[in-house]
């Protein structure tokens, strides 16, 4: 379905001129002593939350640049400002 | 005279305090679960628990398409054993699922589709499914009202055809298997939300939900689209999925002119005829992760294109109703059937994307083996959750990069 995103570049577009990039698992890993564990966590695994999701968007039909912004995956709605004042791990993550 | 109206799976009974096993989520795969284990393995004391009503998700949304002309070693003799057990599951549950075993027909629209297919058909064939190569002549053969002629944009070439598949009731399915289940003695409980899951010393001890706190030994974890949410929210689980919206629709009823499903990679559309006359149609999936199941005018438009490219005879005819559920999408789109890992007692059976309804009854079957007895069937076992750390991804799919839904 159609929604809206804001690229910090062109301001507000449509999301069919964006990318989807995956959710924001925050710096990819050392690859140092990585364990496969840790790299399959980094690659294949997400929270896949009914709710605020931080994740990754190129505006590939536009100016071309990659950014992180913070979606209700319910409504499609963006949401902003929250996700920033968050860490990348919200507190859930039991490990 | 009243009518009194009665439910199929009788009346909603009083929920107990324990259960020797809970299942979340009233949808296909944790109905034949509940119902292959209170029929097979002795166990009554069992509560399935639906936030909605039984259906509510993608079992009562899907095209009710069945095949097994999957790719790989590990998925074909599962899905043959799907298919195979329709009419068993028919007498056995003395319920009309209205198997129409029509046939699949999937068009290549070029010299590699054909190439592809020939590499599937063999890996089909070793399996034992029922599937051959056809050539374009005989496609028209099959469906008369297929434009085998140059004019479309990409021109039917040949296809692989799969006499075994075809369609079921979807919603029969679902009432048959909570009939079949109710009379075992397994409780169901709609419009109850399973809101978290207590672990201790590693093990499953209780689940809470709506209305109230349930305990047990067992949980099963069959909430399709939501069971990824789930699993990180109750229990700080991630899986390897993605959650889409796919949607579907159907035309106004026709005469009889497709008696065959039909779906084509190319052009991005599936199409059955449905026993009332209606094509249902369907295969678009959002480009990007979400919960809303909202369909779009773009994808009207698409499929309609899309069908009267190569069913010209359907020019004209007027779509009906629109509609869309989730898929619970896996890299290798492959399913994750797994159990007492990382938490005793705890049971996935999930990233059913979009089929998860040709697999449900076998998937209930064997998930029902694991739980009462602990031990994973060798069967599921090439479906853990560790293949993703191991590296060994099925190859359901030859491309990643975008999800495409066949059927
Ligand atoms: C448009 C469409 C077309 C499809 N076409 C086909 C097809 O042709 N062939 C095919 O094989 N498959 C098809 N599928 C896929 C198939 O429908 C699903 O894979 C299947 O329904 C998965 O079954 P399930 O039991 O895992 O989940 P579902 O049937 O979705 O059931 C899950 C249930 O869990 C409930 N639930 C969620 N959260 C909670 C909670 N916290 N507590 C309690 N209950 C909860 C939901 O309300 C839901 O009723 C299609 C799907 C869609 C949407
Ligand atoms: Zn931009």
């Amino acid at each position: 379905m159609s929604f809206t995103l804001t690229c910090p570049i062109c301001g507000p577009r449509n999301a069919y001129e964006f990318g989807y990039g995956g959710e924001d698992k925050g710096p990819r890993p050392d690859e140092k002593d990585l364990s496969p564990g840790d790299w399959c966590d980094y690659v294949h695994m997400n929270r896949c939350i009914a709710g605020e999701s931080k994740e990754w968007w190129i505006h590939r039909s536009g100016c071309g640049i990659w950014f992180t912004t913070s979606r209700d995956t319910t409504c499609n709605l963006e949401v902003r400002g929250k996700a920033e004042e968050k860490d990348a791990n919200p507190p859930l993550e039991k490990e | 005279m009243k009518f009194k109206k009665k439910r199929l799976w009788g009346d909603t009974p009083t929920m107990k305090t324990a259960y020797d096993a809970v299942i979340i989520g009233g949808g296909l795969h944790g109905l034949a679960t509940a119902y292959f284990l209170s029929r097979h393995h002795g166990m009554q004391n069992i509560a399935v628990i639906e936030k909605r009503y039984i259906g509510f998700g993608g079992a009562g949304r899907n095209t009710a398409i069945v095949r097994a002309n999957q790719r790989t070693q590990e998925n074909l003799p599962l899905y043959q054993e799907a298919l195979d057990l329709w009419p068993v599951l028919t007498r056995e549950l003395n319920f009309n699922l209205m198997f129409y075993n029509c046939g699949n027909l999937n068009l290549a629209h070029s010299e590699a589709a054909i190439k592809a297919m020939r590499m599937n058909v063999s890996a089909a064939q070793f399996s034992g499914v029922d599937i051959r190569l056809v050539d374009r002549k005989e496609c028209k053969e099959l469906i008369p009202a297929l434009d085998i002629s140059d004019k479309p944009r990409y021109p039917i070439c040949g296809g692989m055809f799969h006499p075994a598949g075809g369609i079921l009731r979807h919603d029969a399915v679902v009432w048959g298997l909570a009939k079949g289940a109710a009379k075992n003695g397994v409780h169901i409980f709609q419009g109850t939300e399973a809101t978290g899951i207590d672990v201790e010393n590693g093990r499953v001890a209780a689940v809470d939900t709506s209305r109230g706190k349930i305990r047990t030994p067992r949980v099963l974890n069959s909430a399709g689209g939501y069971s990824a949410d789930i699993s990180y929210r109750l229990l700080g689980i991630k899986l390897p999925i993605s959650v889409l919206t796919i949607q579907a629709m159907v035309t106004q009823p026709l005469k009889p002119l497709l008696h065959h499903v039909i779906s084509s990679g190319a052009y991005h559309v599936y199409a059955n005829q449905t026993l009332k006359g209606e094509i249902a149609t369907g295969a678009h999936m959002d480009p990007w992760p979400n919960y809303t199941t909202q369909t779009t005018g773009h994808y009207i438009k698409h499929q309609a294109e899309a069908l009267t490219e190569f069913l010209p005879c359907l020019k004209g005819v007027k779509f009906m109703r629109h509609w869309a559920g989730l898929a619970d999408m896996t890299p290798d789109m492959a399913p994750i059937m797994d159990g007492n890992a990382p938490v005793d007692g705890y049971y996935m059976d999930c990233g059913w994307g979009y089929f998860g309804f040709k697999s449900c009854a076998v998937t209930g079957k064997y998930m029902a083996e694991f739980m009462a007895t602990g031990e994973c069937p060798d069967i599921l076992k090439p479906f853990t959750l560790k293949r993703f750390e191991e590296h060994r991804l099925m190859g359901e799919t030859a491309a990643l990069v975008q999800y495409s839904a066949d059927n």
